[in-house]
């Protein structure tokens, strides 16, 4: 499938993705003040999906959700290495794939507790 | 044949030194070994560290300790290094009337002046008020944007000039809501934010620092403070300063000052007697201890930070040396100007403000070090012959002089982690020595306190290893701009973070800090202590007391090792045409171990 590339954006690769996962995703990307891209693809497997979405996107961020699985890559990261993955993500890991998955781009330390 | 050890126990290492010597006389160094020391140095606990030390030692070469015939100890100059923090000021808030700070990602920008508004109160809220409003993390920014849409819209609209949030959120809010607001978000203490006070926010724009409240004035103009009342809120402005936003809260009871502490006064009984209260600052504390001459003890006001201080000293001294206590004595102090960030008492975001301090090396100085019974109890733990040989300064300008292209004259700077010590060697073997106050401890004192760390762990490690920042999984930026790329990709932890490079791999640093000011203040601390400690030992004990009068300087010791003090010695000493370096015991050790090999050097003119 091909994506028309309007704006460097993060891509966010799902198959099914649970819709609460997916909008606390969006809104730790929307925080960070970074654009994001959706689209459903036929993997089934948050791994191929996370790494497909960095393969394309022009930031080399990507995240795959299948379900409610969620995973956070970056271009060039070796086969079996991610930034995070959950299985079962909380709304604060959630909202962390997302806030990380920009802070990648920006070049800042990842949030590893969702503080408030 | 037989083996020969030479045992130097610091302040903060223990180093062994294995040589084997011929019954023709002839020498040859074996292998060598050091390991922190254990305990204060100069007491029996310090006996396994030295056997540790000989343990490591022996191993390299695949013996036993057992196989040493003959242990050789330094006798340890009677002299500890100890350190202590003062600060002299201090800010107290008896109101929470502030938070400055700065979140990743605050909304908006500008400033706005209302009365704190919590959400859960909006039904009282009435039009023709400006309000902030304030919304704990309980509530969503769905929430908040639909309530700040619905309520300031349409017949009898509410005037919302500025938002404060608990949750990290208010970009998410800012495109929701229909009239733009500055949106300040991650405060953690909400829940102090009293409703219905007057508070003034601040977002500086992209790239900037707040203007208004950071500034006195600033926050008079916008909160309508009389002269009096703005006074009182100098210290705010000035712990605002650098953040990217800010709220003031003028809260009727608020009120914050700037206590100056009483620091107490430094005594020296020298040749002449000086007093100096400890508020007049390090360079003052400095000239008048070179003013008061040959010091023959250093006493602080009884009852002040700085008298407990210097009696806190003695005392540790005293439990070494169960002679006689009046002998025991201080006869150095090094001061130095630092800052330390200090939490803010009564603050709602755990707000720190930079307070003034000084740090204080002393050098306590007995008359003998119990070096004796330690020997014993090596010699009957080990089985060995074990004897006290040597005087310390001795030895090491000894074990200097194995240094490749050094002879007599020649003066040592022994940097160590207590102390630093200069020796002047003549052409004719004479010594003047003296030991100086402030060494590496005080550095990694300095570096945790200006840094914030509260944690003495890393402020050494941040002393001991140069800085990078972790750009991109696949490279990082070295703290002199050298970018290094790496095959596989670096662990997720370090991204975005200033990182150390040692030996072991990176150790991330917890504090968001900007590398550059680490390295200013690293390099800052360093430059403080032993540039200066440098000058003061070597004009002690250079004829004359002239330092043109020294022509070779060799810097040994556990700070001498250091990647960049010896650089700045030599710059430094560069004016005074002198040749200094790092030096390198024995062709090979670099600047450790220097007493040892003086040890096992000694046993052989012992002999003949």
């Amino acid at each position: 499938m091909a994506m028309v590339v309007k704006r460097p954006s993060i891509f966010i690769y799902t198959h099914e993705a649970d819709p609460a996962v997916l909008k606390e995703v969006c809104a730790g990307i929307e925080e960070e003040g970074v654009f994001y891209d959706i689209a459903e693809m036929p993997d089934e497997c948050m791994l191929k999906l996370a790494y497909k979405a960095a393969r394309d996107s022009m930031l080399g961020s990507g995240i795959g959700i299948f379900g409610t699985a969620t995973c956070l890559k970056m271009r060039g990261l070796e086969k079996g290495k991610n930034i995070e993955s959950y299985l079962h993500p909380d709304k604060r890991q959630c909202r962390n794939v997302g806030a990380n998955s920009a802070r990648a781009i920006k070049k800042l330390p990842f949030k590893e507790e969702y503080g408030i | 044949m037989s083996y020969i050890a030479g045992i130097d126990i610091g302040n903060s290492t223990t180093e062994a030194c294995v040589g084997e010597v011929t019954p023709d006389g002839k020498l040859t160094f074996l292998t060598s070994a050091s390991c922190p020391t254990t305990g204060t140095k100069g007491t029996l606990e310090n006996v396994h560290s030295v056997k540790n030390a000989l343990k490591l030692a022996m191993a390299r070469i695949g013996r036993e300790t057992s196989d040493i015939d003959l242990i050789r100890l330094n006798e340890a100059a009677p002299v500890i290094g100890d350190t202590a923090m003062e600060t002299l000021t201090e800010t107290v808030i008896t109101d929470s009337s502030m938070i400055g700070h700065n979140p990743s990602t605050p909304a908006g920008a500008g400033q706005a002046v209302g009365e704190v508004l919590l959400i859960e109160r909006i039904s009282r809220a009435v039009p023709g008020t400006d309000y902030i409003l304030a919304a704990s993390a309980d509530h969503s920014y769905e929430e908040v944007a639909a309530v700040v849409n619905q309520y300031t819209e349409g017949e009898g609209a509410l005037h919302i000039v500025g938002i404060i949030l608990q949750a990290d959120e208010a970009v998410l809010v800012e495109n929701r809501i229909h009239t733009k607001v500055p949106i300040i978000d991650e405060v953690r203490r909400i829940d102090r934010l009293p409703d219905g006070v007057p508070a003034a926010i601040e977002v500086a724009l992209p790239g900037q620092t707040i203007r208004m409240l950071s500034n006195p004035y600033g926050i008079a103009t916008l909160l309508g403070l009389t002269a009096e009342e703005t006074r009182t809120v100098t210290p705010i402005a000035k712990s605002l300063i650098g953040k990217r936003s800010a709220v003031v809260l003028k809260t009727p009871g608020g009120n914050v000052h700037e206590n100056v502490l009483p620091a107490g006064e430094i005594y020296f009984h020298g040749d002449r007697e000086i007093t100096i209260s400890l508020d007049e600052g390090a360079e003052k504390i400095m000239t008048a201890e070179s003013e008061a001459g040959e010091i023959r003890d250093i006493s602080g006001q009884p009852d002040t930070n700085v008298g407990n201080m210097l009696v806190r000293i003695r005392k540790g001294m005293g439990e070494l040396d169960r002679t006689d206590q009046a002998d025991i004595r201080i006869t150095d102090i090094l001061a130095v100007d630092t800052l330390a960030p200090v939490l803010i008492s009564g603050a709602l975001a755990g707000e720190t403000c930079l307070e003034k301090a000084v740090g204080i090396a002393a050098m306590v100085k007995t008359q003998k070090l119990p070096m004796q019974e330690i020997a014993q109890r090596l010699g009957s733990e080990l089985g060995t012959e074990v004897k006290v040989a040597g005087v310390e300064a001795v030895m090491a300008s000894l074990g200097a002089l194995t240094t490749p292209g050094t002879k007599l004259p020649l003066a040592i700077l022994d940097m160590g982690g207590g102390s630093t010590d200069a020796a002047v060697v003549s052409e004719e073997g004479q010594v003047t020595l003296t030991h100086q106050a402030g060494a590496g401890e005080l550095v990694s004192m300095l570096i945790e306190t200006e840094l914030g760390l509260g944690d003495r762990h890393i402020a050494e490690q941040i002393k001991k290893y140069p800085l990078a920042k972790v750009e991109s999984l696949f490279h990082m930026r070295m703290e002199n701009g050298q970018m290094t790329f790496v095959d596989e990709s670096i662990d997720p932890r370090f991204f975005g973070r200033v990182v150390l490079l040692t030996e072991n791999g990176l150790i991330r640093i917890e504090q968001e800090i900007p590398m550059e000011k680490i390295v200013q203040v690293r390099r800052e601390a360093k430059r403080k202590v032993f540039v200066t400690n440098a000058f003061r030992a070597l004009a002690k004990v250079a004829p004359d007391h002239n330092l043109r009068n020294i022509s070779t300087v060799v810097l040994v010791g556990g700070s001498a090792e250091d990647f960049e003090i010896p650089e700045m010695l030599m710059e430094e000493f560069a004016d005074y045409r002198i040749v200094c370096g790092r030096g390198n015991i024995r062709g090979s050790e670099g600047p450790r171990n220097a007493v040892a090999t003086g040890l096992v050097l000694s046993y052989l003119g012992e002999r003949s």
